[in-house]
């Protein structure tokens, strides 16, 4: 294995060194890493021998390493030295003290969702949480399950069904990790109801950056707790999870069709601050294109929006949106492609979000599912990009038909993505320098602007530019963003300030004084 | 009902191709088991894709039970239990002569053909069973004629899952007695698409669709059963038999062993090496999980190995399919 091979300069944790990151993807923007440190492999050997001392499996065959050699996004690259896979609180402790001790970067992984590189390892270990993915205890009468950090929420969700349980809001993406999720967040479209899926934890069990294993919650160690939820893996490693559970039920889905973003954003807006739905987002064909998508847990809920909200909506049913569809290119005889692009991606996409093996008697049964296998089959691809913005309730709507444009100026197809966040007063020292913008009141709102590759290859610079063409409008708003780490990191001083930034890296400095946890990714 | 093929789609895709999503991860029992990304599907695709070679891959690939949950749920529509048979025939496996010797000793053997127009391949482990196998052919032929094949190539299902070609003589030895056949009901889930190719002309069925939908045994089942269904055979023609056993579902109203994404989970988990009895079996959390949360009275499973699996570790009442129909 390499020692002392990398030609990169070894940079001291807490100077500011070259960016390796998309070197002329900035133009016009002062470079502003926090602290772009590489690791040079220096230690490595002795490192890798107290490993085995202790009895941790250290894996470096490159068969072992090339499985994480990139996340979700597919267009960052880079090989650890080594791969632990997670299997116990007490080995991670046992792993964090030694790189610690040899000053040994540690990425750590969940689902390896991340599309900015945040989960991947340029040297160093990657710690693979997925090891530890056992539900631990489903406590059906206090509503709480205790689950390792490493679990897909889908896993979750297989066995909290056994129980007629379910979780209360995770990102529709089956391979998303609790641990993970916590971490940033985690947006659903019950979330303009329920809050993020980092507001459901309860109690966490975290390895800190130095090796000790802390039991927090609001009450104990609560200022580690704070800094954790939301935290980007900055100050520690979410070993075990006690979350919010509720009683199981399925969906009732109705879809409104609007030809406009403002409308559409303007009436999902509208159902939150009047808790007329259970589930509401927006999804998008074409700007011109809008599905507002609400639902409803129960009956009761579903008549009263039929009595007292629905005449407000100004979406169309299906057929009412095709007639105007058809008059819409009627008068634009020479848009006749993007008609038929249009009535392509219909034809492709509404059985899916209807397949009879996921609905009974009209309803939906597996929400996360459904839309995760429509993500995946519609959107995937090896190389995404989703660069997003989250604004206050009163600035979403410029910051979507801005967004807009730049999406419209870079790609054909693209895809928006729009779902409020309720937020919870007593939470707010958590999302200090997170996903929810400061400045925020009762909701959040994001955005992701996702643009369909259309078996194109972009060059990394162009998808750089846009997203920092989109990034730019939440510098402008006073916004924030959901992945503002890895190859965003940027614009993390432009969009939080010196001030917070500041405290947060002394912070993270106190709990992590060689600066080896998730280093790439925010400081 | 329609047959196997006309729901099969070809997908001349490579582990290149995998965008690294991980739903397969998720209905994998091979990565249930090992909570490791290098035993899953995904794992493999990444470390292909990542300069690794297949004998660095050889633990995974012969692990894999070829349960093919991770084919329907791919997005990229990969061929993803093909796959790995191709890896699998780059390797060398330690039983390799033992197989063809098996194949060699077979063809040697060759069958009569057969005279009806329904043939039933019944696999060995139905062959152990006579009394089960009786019933069974007495049920089926009472919807027509049925004679149950004398080679039911059960040496080349062992070859194919050990990637290895099958030679022509021997294919032409199972495959010619068929000919004649319009309807071929096979028990050996993973036989079933490559019976579709080597008879083009005939029907193939799986034995557990072929008996679920045999109105005999559905009026039988309770909605406080569990039906365990035979992974292979569901998940290589998963599009149509969803829905099959959807039907099933909402007329008996019992329980089925499928995951939230409507895949089957199995009720073991054998690799190669332990069906063919060189590392003893050790099924018992997979069929624990299957069973876990349920609250039922009876289990009725399509494959005996799964009556044997359940027997283990539960005292549930188990019944194979067969025996839920009314006397004969």
């Amino acid at each position: 294995m390499p020692t002392n091979t990398s030609e990169l300069a070894l940079t001291e944790p807490g100077t500011v060194g070259p960016c390796h990151v998309g070197s002329d993807a900035l133009q016009g923007i002062k470079r502003q890493q926090t602290n772009p440190t590489r690791w040079n492999g220096q230690g490595w050997t002795e490192f890798a021998a107290a490993l085995r001392d202790n009895g941790i499996e250290l894996r470096v065959a490159k068969a072992a390493r090339g499985i994480f050699a990139t996340d979700a996004g597919g267009t960052a690259y880079g090989l650890p030295h080594g791969v632990v896979i997670a299997r116990s609180a007490a080995q991670v402790a046992g792993l964090l003290k030694a790189a610690q001790q040899f000053r040994v970067p540690v990425t750590v992984r969940g689902g390896g969702l991340t599309t900015e590189g945040e989960s991947v390892a340029f040297g160093g270990v990657l710690l693979d949480m997925t090891g530890m993915s056992r539900v631990l205890q489903v406590d059906s009468d206090a509503l709480t399950v205790r689950t390792e950090g490493g679990i897909f929420w889908h896993s979750l969700a297989e066995e909290l069904r056994r129980c007629g349980m379910d979780y209360l809001s995770a990102p529709l993406n089956m391979t998303a990790s609790v641990g993970g999720t916590l971490g940033v967040g985690g947006i659903d479209v019950n979330s303009p109801r329920l809050g993020c899926s980092a507001d459901q934890a309860i109690s966490l069990q975290v390895v800190t950056p130095t090796g000790d294993i802390v039991e927090c919650s609001d009450t104990q160690h609560a200022e580690l707790f704070q800094r954790v939820i939301l935290g980007y893996g900055q100050f520690g490693v979410i070993t075990e999870a006690t979350l919010k559970i509720r009683r199981y039920t399925p969906l009732r889905m109705h879809y409104f069709y609007y030809d406009s973003l403002r409308t559409a954003v303007e009436d999902m807006q509208l159902l939150n601050r009047n808790d007329a739905s259970d589930y509401s987002g927006i999804l998008t064909i074409m700007d011109c294109a809008v599905n507002l998508l609400v639902a409803f847990d129960s009956d009761e809920r579903e008549a009263a929006f039929r009595a007292n909200w629905q005449r407000h909506l100004r979406g169309y049913g299906e057929s009412g949106f095709a007639l105007c569809m058809l008059r819409r290119y009627a008068l634009r005889p020479w848009k006749l492609p993007e008609a038929w692009f249009l009535l392509q991606r219909k034809r492709e996409l509404f059985p899916e979000f209807r397949r009879p093996e996921y609905m009974r008697d009209g309803l939906m049964h597996d929400r996360a599912v459904v839309f995760s296998r429509a993500v995946w089959k519609f959107w995937g691809s090896k190389q995404m990009v989703i660069p997003d913005l989250a604004t206050s309730a009163e600035k979403f709507v410029e910051a979507v038909e801005r967004g807009n444009a730049v999406c419209r100026k870079y790609f054909q197809h693209y895809t928006l993505y729009c779902v409020g966040i309720k937020l919870r007063p007593e939470h707010r020292p958590h999302y200090e320098m997170s996903c929810i913008p400061p400045d925020a009141e009762g909701w959040a709102y994001g955005c992701e602007f996702e643009p369909m590759m259309d078996e194109r290859v972009y060059s990394r610079d162009y998808l750089q530019s846009f997203k920092n063409a989109i990034y730019d409008i939440g510098v402008d708003l006073g916004g924030s963003y959901y992945r503002f780490g890895g190859m965003m990191k940027g614009y993390i001083r432009r969009v939080f300030g010196d001030e917070v930034v500041d405290r947060h890296l002394a912070m993270k400095r106190a709990t992590d004084p060689a600066m080896i946890l998730n280093r790439d990714v925010i400081f | 009902m329609e047959n196997y093929k006309k729901s099969v789609q070809t997908a001349p895709k490579s582990h290149s191709d995998c965008s690294g999503c991980g739903l397969c991860m998720l209905v994998c029992p091979m990565w249930r088991r090992n909570r490791d990304l290098q035993h899953s599907p995904h794992g493999c695709a990444k470390a292909l894709q990542h300069g690794a070679a297949p004998d660095d891959l050889a633990e995974a690939l012969w692990n894999c039970t070829l349960c093919r949950a991770c084919d329907p749920v791919c997005p990229e529509q990969l061929d993803i239990s093909g796959m790995i048979l191709k890896l699998r025939g780059q390797l060398a496996h330690p039983q390799t002569t033992v197989l063809q010797g098996r194949m060699v000793a077979q063809t040697k053997r060759p069958a009569s053909a057969c005279q009806e127009k329904t043939a039933l391949l019944a696999g060995e482990a139905l062959r152990a069973h006579p009394a089960l196998l009786k019933r069974i052919t007495a049920l089926l032929g009472e919807s027509g004629v049925l004679a149950v094949a004398h080679d039911d190539g059960a040496d080349i299902s062992l070859a194919l899952e050990a990637g290895l070609a099958i030679p022509p003589a021997r294919l032409a030895a199972m495959i010619e007695p068929l000919r004649r056949a319009d309807k071929v009901i096979v028990a050996d889930g993973l036989l079933l698409p490559y019976l579709a190719q080597w008879l083009p002309a005939a029907q193939i069925f799986s034995l557990g669709e072929t008996l679920s939908s045999l109105e005999s045994i559905r009026r039988n089942l309770r909605s406080t059963d569990l039906y365990v269904i035979e992974p292979r055979a569901y998940h290589a023609d998963y599009v149509r038999l969803v829905k099959h056993y959807d039907r099933l579902r909402k007329e008996c109203g019992c329980d089925f062993n499928l995951d939230l994404q409507r895949i089957a989970i199995p009720a073991t988990v054998r690799s190669l090496p332990q069906r063919l009895g060189l590392v003893a079996s050790n099924d018992e959390d997979q069929t624990r999980w299957v069973l876990h949360g349920r609250r039922i009275t009876r289990i009725v499973v399509e494959s005996l190995e799964d009556r044997a699996a359940f027997e283990k570790v539960c005292a549930i009442s188990v019944v194979h399919l067969a025996e839920l129909a009314d006397d004969l």
